[in-house]
This record gives structure tokens, sequence and C-alpha cells, in this order.
């Protein structure tokens, strides 16, 4: 029988065998949603896409955007703790669990939008009887399931010794199914030294395969856009700049997830601190990384001055696309701030008054009244000159301005509070990211090369489906934590151990370089 | 100037990608080859705790490596 520490049986494996009143609560809302969704998707399967406002030439809409987003998010888990894994990084062992539930639902959620998005869902399987090898569609179907199937294993390798562990230390009061559940998933595990050594082999080795297919994965996906000669998305830098939105996007979940499971599993002692910072730097330069590419995603249609391909751009910068698209530069402006920002503030920053939140509510407050007030309906001035500046341009530099102040008021407290600014930060990340698959997908299905532009206008019934698509991975989320431990058990034994090994050592001062004088000057080396 | 479609090689890459159904078996040849080492690694793993050792441990360190 294995042993488990009374610390972790007590914070990672009893709450797995208690249900308050709070959890049925949120399942039956989550339950509710989902069958809303059910319902409607049944009425669009019944009525046809003409309930979606997807139409010629807009084929692609919400559904599409939430494919994408959803691979993307996808990536947190895999990737991320597939690099940490192989790079042998000691902080990653509380978070590779909740990384790799992200990978898994992540995916299931996102293979149901093309079930979602196609009119007749009898002839999804057409993608594999008439399939063709020339077809990115194809490749996407190769990519997506083999990713599935690797973060399905990688997912369930490090489980198996948790299962063992679950099923030696079952609680008495647990039901009877909970016992043959963790035996069948714990293939009889010993824990003798060859299957240890057997199953770190294998993980290693998933490890490594893993970060080739997850890239390959959302290449592929952005391969479906890329291909084709659609206005602005027939470009070579599409593959790496959706894999780094995937990444980025991926991070974002990730802190968003591990801060809920932190806070209702009470994991404060395992999810530190220093996950958050190590994390943050990570999430920092893939900011970075993202602004670059969105940048050069936008300069070359700029410079190429296009005929067709110029529209689309116009329509994200000052058309009617731009909202969102402004909207994500701003969300991935205020996650660069409350990341980087903080770090720079001086401390003796607390001590000066403009520097409290009361500030940062009341510049809040001021900047919100001013964009308020900029989109009021105004009344058109007749007058036969141009004027240089409107008043809602005025509005918007005010609003701009205490934006600004809030962001500088707020900083000496973001630093103290890394946990709530890094969450705040992916937030942001994870909102702007889906408005980039947004405006990625839409300005350009309604600006065709060939036909007459259209409008697209998501419906009522793409909205539930994504609520519920939400809702489904929230569930998803809850029962998997529900059923196993949020924090690898036997990764956190294994880590504690080696921290306390590591902190025995006494690591001497380097060698000094400084030459040593002698009399007269003399330098000895 | 030989067009490329006339080699018999090129031919033969033309009807790899272009044949309805081909791509489908692509897909079922690669859930096969990785169900099928998925299998094969876990039945390793299980098979591992068949050895003839008593010791049993409930998370290892670097140093069982070295054992």
């Amino acid at each position: 029988m294995l042993k488990v520490e009374a610390q972790d049986r007590e914070t990672l494996m009893e709450p797995l065998f208690r249900a308050g009143s709070g959890f049925y609560a949120l399942a039956l809302l989550l339950l509710a949603v989902i069958g809303w969704g059910g319902f409607v998707y049944l009425r669009q399967i019944t009525d046809g896409l003409g309930v979606t406002g997807m139409q010629r030439p807009a084929y692609w809409g919400v559904y599409m955007v939430n494919f994408v987003f959803f691979i993307g998010i996808s990536h947190a888990g895999t990737l991320i703790s597939a690099i940490l894994r192989v790079t042998q990084a000691e902080w990653r062992r509380p978070i590779t669990r909740i990384a790799e539930a992200i990978t898994v639902v992540a995916l299931i959620v996102g293979t149901l939008q093309i079930l979602f998005d196609i009119g007749r869902p009898d002839r999804f399987l057409f993608v594999f009887v008439y399939g063709r090898l020339q077809s990115p569609l194809l490749w996407d179907a190769v990519s997506v399931t083999t990713y599935f199937l690797g973060s399905l294993t990688y997912f369930y390798l490090p489980l198996i010794p948790d299962m063992a562990l679950l099923r030696d230390n079952l609680p008495t009061s647990a039901p009877p199914w909970r016992l043959q559940l963790y035996r069948l998933l714990a293939l009889g595990w010993r824990g003798n030294r060859t299957q240890w050594l057997r199953l770190e082999r294998v993980i290693a080795a998933m490890a490594v395969i893993i970060i080739p297919i997850a890239v390959s994965v959302h290449t592929i996906i952005s391969w479906i856009l890329a291909t084709t000669v659609q206005p602005g998305w027939h470009s070579t830098v599409f593959g790496p700049y959706f894999v780094v939105g995937a990444i980025f996007s991926g991070i974002g979940a990730l802190f968003i997830a591990m801060t809920i499971m932190r806070s209702v599993f009470h994991l404060e002692a395992y999810i530190t601190e220093k996950q958050y910072r190590y994390l943050s730097y990570l999430l920092t330069t893939m900011t970075v990384i993202w602004f670059y590419f969105t940048y050069t995603e936008h300069l070359i249609l700029a410079a190429g001055q296009q005929e067709a391909e110029f529209p689309v751009l116009a329509s994200k910068l000052w058309g009617r696309y731009a909202p969102g698209f402004w909207f994500m530069v701003g969300l991935m402006v205020i996650a660069f701030w409350v990341l980087v920002l903080p770090g720079l503030s001086p401390e003796r920053w607390r001590r000066v008054r403009v520097f409290q939140p009361r500030f940062a509510l009341a510049s809040a407050v001021s900047a919100a009244i001013a964009v308020t007030l900029a989109f009021l309906p105004q009344a058109q001035p007749v007058t036969a000159g141009t004027g240089m500046v409107s008043g809602r341009t005025v509005l918007l530099m005010v609003a701009i301005v205490f934006a600004i102040g809030t962001g500088i008021s707020v900083l000496p407290w973001l630093k103290r509070h890394i946990v709530a600014s890094t969450v705040i930060a992916s937030v942001c990340v994870v909102v702007g990211m889906w408005l980039e698959r947004w405006t990625i997908i839409v300005p350009t299905m309604t600006h065709p090369r060939l036909i007459a532009w259209a409008g697209y206008k998501p419906t009522s019934t793409e909205w539930a489906l994504t609520v519920a698509s939400f809702a489904l991975f929230a569930f998803l989320f809850l029962i998997l934590f529900k059923l196993f431990p949020p924090v690898s058990v036997w990764e956190i034994a294994e880590g504690r151990v080696v921290d306390e090994a590591q902190a025995q050592l006494e690591v001497p001062l380097p060698e000094s370089s400084t030459p040593v004088r002698r009399g007269w000057g003399i330098a000895r080396r | 100037m030989r067009f490329p479609l006339d080699n018999p090689i090129f031919q033969f890459f033309f009807w790899l990608v272009d044949t309805p159904g081909l791509g489908g078996l692509f897909v079922g040849l690669i859930v096969v080859v990785f169900v099928s080492v998925a299998g094969s690694a876990l039945r390793w793993i299980v098979r591992g705790g068949q050895a003839d050792e008593s010791e049993t441990y409930a998370y290892p360190t670097p140093a069982l490596h070295e054992h």
C-alpha cells in the first residue's frame, strides 16, 4: 500500500470526496446553460444555418472564431507543461496537471465548434470518407486528432501513480464506484523501481513528442486560412503568428484556471507566488512577441496597398470592425502595463498620495464617464467647414488621459498583489485573443475578392452556443477535478524531497578574478 | 519541355494527394499507430510492476534512477 503525506491527503485528496451545496448549484447552473445550448443547437439543425448570422459570403463566423480560440488555449497546457518538464523547471510541479487538463477540455470544446459550424452534421464524417491529402481541412483533422490523443495520453500518464495513491488511501466515506474507477485507472500500479523508471521515461518521451505536435496544430489551423487567396489571409506569417497567439492565450487561460483552483481547493501552500512570478515572465515575453507579429501582419497589408486587401485593413483600423480591433489592442496594452510597470515602480511610491487605490478608482470612473459621453448619440452639426477635432475625439483623449492616470495610481497596489495583477492581465489577454480571432476571420469573410461585400452580425443562436461552449468547458473542468487531484501528488512529494536536499547544499562563493597585488605593485595573477 | 505530370512518379504523387478517401485512411492510420504505441507503452509500464522488487515507493527521486 502506497502512503501519502497527511498534508497532501488533507488538501489534495479529501476535497475530492466532499461536495457542498455550492458545487451542486454551480454544476446545475452550468448544466442548465449547456442544456439551453443543446436546445438551440437542435433548433439550428432543424431550421438550418439560416438562424445564424452566416450567409453569403460570410460562411465562417463566431463558431470558427471559437474553434480557433479554444484550440489556441489548448496550448496552455501541453505545450507549457511539456516545455517546463523537458527543461526540468522545478517550479512547474503544482501547475502541470491544471495545464494538461485545460488542453484536453479545450480540444473537446473546440472540436465541437466545427459541428456547430456545419449545417449538416451528418456529413461530418465526409471529411474522412472523401478526404483528400491535399486538403488543409484534412490536415487539420489529422493534427487535431493527433494532438488530442497525445494530450490525453500526456494527461493520463502522470495520473497513474496518483490513481494508485487514491486507490490505497480512499476515505471510508467514498462511494464504491470511486474505488472501482481508481483501481481501473491505476492499472495495478505498485510503484516499484522498474515501474517508476519506465513511467518517467515514457513521460519524458511524450513531453518531447507533444511539443512539435502542438506547434503543428496551430500552424495547420492557420493554413486553413493562409492557403486560400482570401484578402488578408494569404500570409506566410500566419503560422508563427497563430502559434504565438495560441501560447499567449494558453498562458492566460492557465493563470485564470490555476487561480480558481487555488482559491477553491485552498492550494496557497502549493501554488505560490513563485509560480505566478515565473509564469508572468513568460506571459510578458509572449505579449511583446504578439505585438511584434500583429504589427508585422498589418504592416504588410498596409504597405502592399493591394486593391482587395486594403479594404480588410481599413475595416479593422477605422471601419466597421475598428471597435473590436482597438479594444483588443487596448486590452493587450493593459496586460503589458499590468505585467511590466509594477515591477519598475519604486517602493517609495507607496507613500505618495496619488498612488492610492481611491485615486485609481476616481480616475477610472472619470475615464468611463468620458467614454460614455463620447458614444452617446450626438446631433450632427450643420456646417460647411470640416472641423479638425470633433467633440468625440476630445472626450476620447480625455478618457485616455484618465485611463493612464488610473494605470499609474494603481501601480504600487499591483506590485503588492501579484496574483491579482497576473489574473487581471490574463483576463485581458484571453478576451483580447478572442477578439483577435474575430478580427482575423470576420473582416476577411465580409470583404471577399470576387463577390459583393456583406456584413456579419452574430445572432442569439450563435451567442447562446458560444456561452454554452464556455459553460461546457467549465463543467468538464469541474467534473475532472472532482475526480482527480488538481495537483500531481507524487510530483509534489518528489519536489519536496528535492527542495529539501537542495536546501542542505552549501554552494561556495565563486573564485575571485581580481588580481591580488603584492609589494612593488606587481600583479600576482 | 516535358510537363511534370507526364512523369509516372508525379502522376503517382498526384493520385496520392488527389484521391478521395486516402486522407481518411491516413487519419485512420495515424490513430491506429498512435493508439498502438500508447497502448504498448502503458503495457510496458504495467509489466514493470511484475519485476522482482519488494520495495515500493509513493514517489520517485532522482536517486532512484541510480539505486
